[in-house]
């Protein structure tokens, strides 16, 4: 299995560990991932809100770069998957085809027939293969959250391989590899990341919830597949403590780094020691 | 609008009005990518607001906020400060039993609002994101922070912004794409339409 790999803005930032810890999971698992040549911005959740065009224009780029390469898109990044994956939703409807490949081509990328599919590697690791039989140090006596938070699973017609309400994917692959998962059942409430900038005070708010059900819930840390849910989460996380004045200590990890840890992957390969909230406890619990 | 009675207990302004749509502004809404015949559609239920991640602080309900839409309500629609409290989760679209996409309809009118000369920290934190993603196809967050909030939210950030710098997150120098001129160009020209 090969597929084309578009890391987007955050991966080769502040989420690190996620693109280091995909692509030695896949390796192991014998998934080739080659690097969308020349990728750009998928545009968030911000750039359609400020101009349809320019929003579905930067989404369809990397679809119609993934087109050239003949492969399906692998996006690990929870947003860059959802908006790849409308804009393949919108290339099928004949006036946002025109409107989408009119700009694309004054870029001199032309947009083909041939649909590709987007693909999460959340989707692939639960629903293409069984991991089971490689795991090698099972996480036994771990206790997880699984947070979905919004674009990963919703809304349905744009990515549809799990539930928009109460998706299972990570919490089945946690258990796969030996975690306790806890039911959290903030699984998809919004963390606000989009509006995290301008409206500071409510996101923290949203976020602070979220961490609150995790601790009261025995938590060991809490699992996710999106970059910006982190930055709430995790980059956040002091900030929050000190305005509520509360102690969390959280560790955030994404699902490719509990899975390599699964696999035996040392935690140093895993890109683990990245963490701005340590990952210590749940490591000192693992005895790694 | 006159006021209607309240029937039976109903909010009054509960029901479905969407033979007084205002063609034109709709006209719009569809252009920025807002679907009309859902529009049109919606029946008025609450699902959207039930579920909807800031409720409580909005304004106008996403239900209402269609109803709107419906009934060409400008001026509320674009002052309503629930634009900007929207967090594009898609709660309200995955629940929605009409396929009316609320979301998506608050996005679309977003993007009027910004042309229609609205004004707030939002619309300049998310005008300022776009340039930048325009100018060289791959965000470089600490320009946008220090383009958004100057010098004070540089300082205010520095504590992270060292620590992400020292585990090799953060480079002083920022990634492009190969031809950011013409990207840029491009990009800049559709907005304008
Ligand atoms: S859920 Fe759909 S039909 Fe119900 S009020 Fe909201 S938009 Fe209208
Ligand atoms: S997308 Fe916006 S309106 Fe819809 S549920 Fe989320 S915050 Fe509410």
């Amino acid at each position: 299995m090969k597929y084309s790999y578009y890391p987007g803005c955050s991966l080769h930032t502040t989420a690190k560990e996620f693109d280091i810890s995909t692509q030695i999971v896949m390796q192991e698992l014998g998934i080739e991932l080659q690097e969308l040549e020349d990728w750009s911005c998928c545009g968030g959740s911000v750039a359609a809100g400020v101009s349809h065009d320019v929003g579905m224009a930067l989404a369809a780029r990397n679809v119609a770069l993934a087109q050239k390469q003949n492969l399906d898109l692998l996006a690990s990044c929870s947003g860059c998957y959802n908006k790849s994956a409308r804009a393949v939703k919108a290339l099928e409807n004949e006036t946002e085809k025109e409107r989408i490949t009119a700009i694309l081509s004054e870029m001199g990328i032309s947009v083909s027939d041939y649909n590709i599919r987007v693909r999460n590697v959340v989707d692939v690791l639960a629903n293409d293969i069984d991991i089971s039989a490689k795991i090698k140090r099972p996480l036994k006596g771990l206790k997880v959250a699984c947070y979905y938070g919004c674009l990963l699973t919703k809304p349905a017609d744009i990515t549809g391989w799990d539930s928009p309400v109460f998706p299972m994917s990570m919490d089945k692959l946690s258990k796969i590899c030996g975690a306790e998962v806890v039911d959290f059942r903030s699984k998809t409430k919004c963390c606000g990341g989009p509006i995290l900038v301008p409206k500071q005070d409510v996101v923290f708010d949203l976020t602070k919830q979220l961490l609150d059900e995790a601790v009261s819930l025995g938590a060991d840390c809490i699992v996710l597949a999106c970059p910006l849910c982190a930055t709430n989460l995790e980059l956040r996380q002091p900030d929050i403590e000190k305005k509520y004045n509360v102690s969390y200590k959280l560790p955030i990890l994404y699902i490719t780094e509990i899975i390599g840890l699964a696999l035996g992957i040392k935690p140093g390969k895993l890109g683990i020691n990245k963490h701005i909230v340590s990952p210590k406890p749940v490591l000192d619990k693992l005895g790694i | 609008m006159a006021a209607k009675k309240c029937f039976f207990g109903m909010k009054v302004d509960r029901q479905v009005d969407g033979d007084k749509m205002n063609p034109n502004f709709l006209k719009k809404v569809i252009s920025e990518g807002g679907d009309g015949a859902a529009i049109a559609a919606c029946m008025q239920c609450g699902t959207c607001s039930g579920g909807c991640t800031n409720i409580d602080r909005m304004d106008l309900s996403p239900r209402k906020l269609i109803l709107m839409v419906q009934r060409g309500d400008w001026e509320t629609v674009l002052k309503s400060e629930s634009l900007w409290l929207c967090t594009s989760c898609y709660t309200c679209t995955s629940r929605c039993p009409r396929g009316v996409r609320p979301s998506d309809v608050i996005e679309a009118v977003k993007a009027i609002a910004i042309r229609e000369g609205i004004q707030n920290d939002s619309t300049r934190f998310n005008q300022i994101f776009v340039e930048l993603v325009q100018k060289r196809g791959i965000l470089f967050e600490p320009e946008l922070m220090q383009k958004y909030g100057g010098m004070e939210a540089m300082l205010e950030q520095a504590k992270l912004g060292i620590q992400l710098a020292l585990k090799g997150k953060m480079s002083p120098f920022p990634a492009k794409v190969k031809d950011p001129k013409k990207f840029n160009e491009v990009l800049e020209k559709a907005s304008q339409k």
